[in-house]
């Protein structure tokens, strides 16, 4: 198994009770049952925290952030961010006051980026208080789980 | 008569809303807006009571064991269990170590840019940031190669237009009046306070076993096994010296750097000692005992009231008296009352009657926010750091006077300017510095119980459903960093038939009542001068006093009108 080590963090954000908005988190636990996430992956639910978050990734080798994106596409559409489209997602105009972006500016500011970070996003349908998803994202969450194990699996082959 | 909106409030969680009235350069009405409902009574209907914390803890996007604390309290209250000595150290611990982060960040992260302009600290002359820093206090990074690096890596994120975290200042605005110096200083503790509390927060992975949300809860007390003989004993010889090694951090911190830095900034801006007084009456529930950790009178920040800023006297707290209004509040009661209904018998019927969007002004004479209105004996009451110093400092709490009275003597100014935005601001100063000097007494109490074999920590004689009545009905009470908070629980037939929150954000931003008495935030801003109505900088340095949260947060990342492809994966 030694071989199959990886130095990586898949951060799933998200509000459990806002349906739609729980998805990054309703992945997170179906990885933590994943044979295929290789060894040394950390999973870590990051729930809405801010800047509470800082520690889990700070200096993380490679990051990997798992969460519901409003992208005006079809509810279920599995999209993915890195490198300078990652600077377009807006920490202000979140709800979330301190969002993502702000996390990962508090990081350069302390000059403890991640080396790498990749963002797999899910378009909600709905974030209006409930603990389930709807359908068309309960419907993709596996796919975003196998996007996981792919981004994951091609780290571990870089 | 120009009217101001604000909306979103930013640097804050969730999401507020004000509108208030301009005439003659004063602020002379106001109103405020929860304008996201919170359903999370409808979502713990129907489950078994021993998990509510779980779901309580979502709650709110930050201060999940604030939730997770009232919620196992409200059903250890209702099925009447009894909790070890340990479980409740650990709580306080865990809750303690919460209000000392959270009151950091708020200072540094989401209230200092309200008084201290990041662009003009580029401007500032290392040199010169350096005596000042040394001058004020014994923190170790003063130098002038120091301020240097801190400018050059604030220069390099602000070039690189990626503002962010600063992005939501009036950069240049005339109500910045700090010397370029003292705002260098502010922004190289702003992240000095990133660092830290990165670092110290990890006190919630020894105790909550899992941070950011501790799974270590349990109604009948903690999971957070003590005993040696345990496998998965938690609280270790280690493990005490690692928690002693953050809380003296923490209070180095505090002191080396918050106390200093309010102290510094405050006089700087004396006219902010008389703005924002509001309404006068603080609510404290109380809590984190000192000894007995059952006995409500060794509480660290004492139970009372205190009305029109009348410190002379203490009322004691009657918890039949507190009801929520929904006169202006997007609600129904099923009797079709708007009048104040105790939250026991609570309801969350939501009925949205405002205004569709996109639209200019909410119809303030009708229903206007989604946060109820909560009353003490009919009276709107401030909850919060300030409530809890003013009710400490009028109940003759020794630590609180003695800390209140050496900055009051340091600053030469009398007990009147607590009620103020600034008062507010310094009470949640002296309160983290309070409770970081506390935190090590919890941690000796415990490791003292550890060596001396007494490692009970969970009560286990109500954990079978088969033991419990067939209904009950329980109140959880905690001292949030916000301020008061109570959960009422109703467990009927084993499972939860009622479940009400009122949070401290409610108190501090409800709307009016049927009697149209404003709220705390509302009566804050009134009298407030406002330089430039486009740029209401004064409403926001009011409102962010109280540390406002809307308590729900969704935090969809929203990338729609965004210059950029959207990568699909197919």
């Amino acid at each position: 198994m030694l071989e199959a080590y990886l130095e990586a963090t898949v951060l799933g954000l998200g509000n459990l009770v806002h349906m739609d908005d729980g998805a990054g988190v309703h992945a997170i636990s179906l990885l933590q049952m994943d044979p295929r996430v290789p060894h040394g992956v950390v999973l870590l639910d990051g729930g809405t925290q801010g800047l509470g978050l800082l520690h889990h990734i700070s200096s993380a080798r490679r990051l990997l952030v798992v969460d519901a994106v409003d992208v005006a596409e079809p509810p279920g559409t599995v999209v993915r961010f890195e490198g300078a489209a990652l600077r377009g997602l807006p920490g202000k105009a979140s709800i979330h006051q301190l969002g993502f972006a702000d996390l990962m500016v508090a990081l350069e500011l302390l000059g403890e980026s991640p080396g790498e970070v990749v963002v797999l996003g899910v378009q909600p349908e709905s974030t209006e208080w409930g603990a389930d998803l709807t359908p068309a994202v309960a419907a993709a969450i596996p796919k975003l789980v196998d996007c996981v194990v792919a981004e994951l699996e091609a780290w571990r082959t870089q | 008569m120009a009217r101001i909106v604000v909306d979103p409030v930013s640097r804050i969680e969730g999401h507020l809303r004000i509108e208030a009235n301009l005439e003659g350069g004063k602020l002379n009405d106001a109103w405020s807006s929860g304008t996201m409902f919170r359903g999370i009574e409808m979502i713990l209907k129907g489950r078994d009571p021993r998990e509510a914390w779980i779901w309580a803890q979502r709650i709110c996007g930050v201060c999940t064991m604030v939730h997770a604390i009232a919620s196992v309290r409200a059903v250890e209250d209702a099925l009447k269990i009894d909790v070890p000595e340990n479980a409740k150290l650990v709580r306080n611990l865990i809750a303690g170590a919460q209000m000392v982060q959270d009151h950091v960040v708020h200072f540094y992260h989401l209230h200092a840019l309200d008084w201290v302009d990041v662009a003009a600290a580029l401007k500032a002359d290392p040199a010169k940031t350096s005596s000042l820093a040394q001058s004020i206090s014994n923190c170790e990074k003063s130098s002038t190669t120091y301020f240097k690096g801190v400018q050059a890596r604030v220069k390099a994120v602000v070039d690189s237009g990626q503002l962010s975290l600063f992005a939501s200042g009036y950069w240049g605005h005339p109500a910045y009046t700090l010397p370029p110096e003292v705002n260098l200083m502010a922004v190289a503790h702003y992240l000095e306070a990133l660092a830290w509390q990165k670092d110290f927060i990890r006190i919630h992975a020894v105790l909550g076993g899992k941070n950011p949300h501790p799974q270590s809860f349990l109604v009948g007390g903690m999971s957070t096994a003590m005993d040696p003989d345990e496998p998965a004993a938690v609280i270790t010889p280690e493990r005490i010296i690692f928690m002693r090694d953050l809380v003296r951090g923490a209070l180095k911190f505090v002191n080396d750097y918050y106390i200093p830095d309010v102290l510094a900034i405050a006089p700087l801006y004396k006219d902010w000692f008389t703005r924002g007084e509001g309404l006068g009456n603080f609510l404290a529930y109380g809590d984190y005992s000192l000894g007995d950790q059952s006995d409500p009178k060794t509480f660290l920040f004492p139970r009372g009231i205190v009305m029109g800023r009348d410190i002379s006297q203490v009322f004691p707290v009657d918890p039949h008296k507190i009801t929520e209004s929904v006169a202006h509040s997007w609600y129904e009661y099923s009797d079709g009352s708007a009048e104040g209904r105790h939250p026991a018998i609570g309801e969350t019927i939501p009925k949205y009657s405002g205004p569709k969007a996109p639209f200019d002004h909410l119809d303030v004479d009708a229903k206007y926010s989604w946060l109820k209105a909560p009353r003490y004996d009919g009276k709107p009451m401030e909850v919060g750091p300030l409530a809890r110093m003013v009710v400490g400092y009028a109940s003759g709490k020794k630590e609180i006077k003695d800390s209140i009275d050496g900055v009051l003597k340091a600053l030469n100014a009398p007990p009147t300017v607590l009620f103020s935005t600034l008062g507010r601001i310094a009470a949640r100063a002296l309160e983290s510095q309070l409770m970081a000097k506390q935190l090590e007494g919890w941690v000796n109490q415990l490791d003292d119980n550890l060596s001396h074999g007494k490692t009970a920590i969970f009560n286990p004689v109500r954990w079978d459903p088969s033991s419990w009545p067939n209904s009950a009905a329980g109140v959880g009470w905690h001292e949030a960093p916000r301020g008061a908070l109570g959960h009422w629980v109703e467990i009927e037939g084993k499972t939860i038939k009622n479940y009400q929150a009122v949070v401290p954000t409610t108190w501090n931003a409800g709307p009016r009542d049927s009697k149209g008495q404003r709220g705390a935030y509302e009566a804050a801003l009134l009298g407030t001068p406002v330089a430039d109505p486009n740029r209401p900088l004064e409403i926001l340095r009011t409102i962010h006093s109280f540390d406002p949260c809307i308590a729900c947060a969704v935090h969809v990342i929203d990338a729609q009108g965004r210059e950029y492809t959207i990568p699909r994966i197919s």
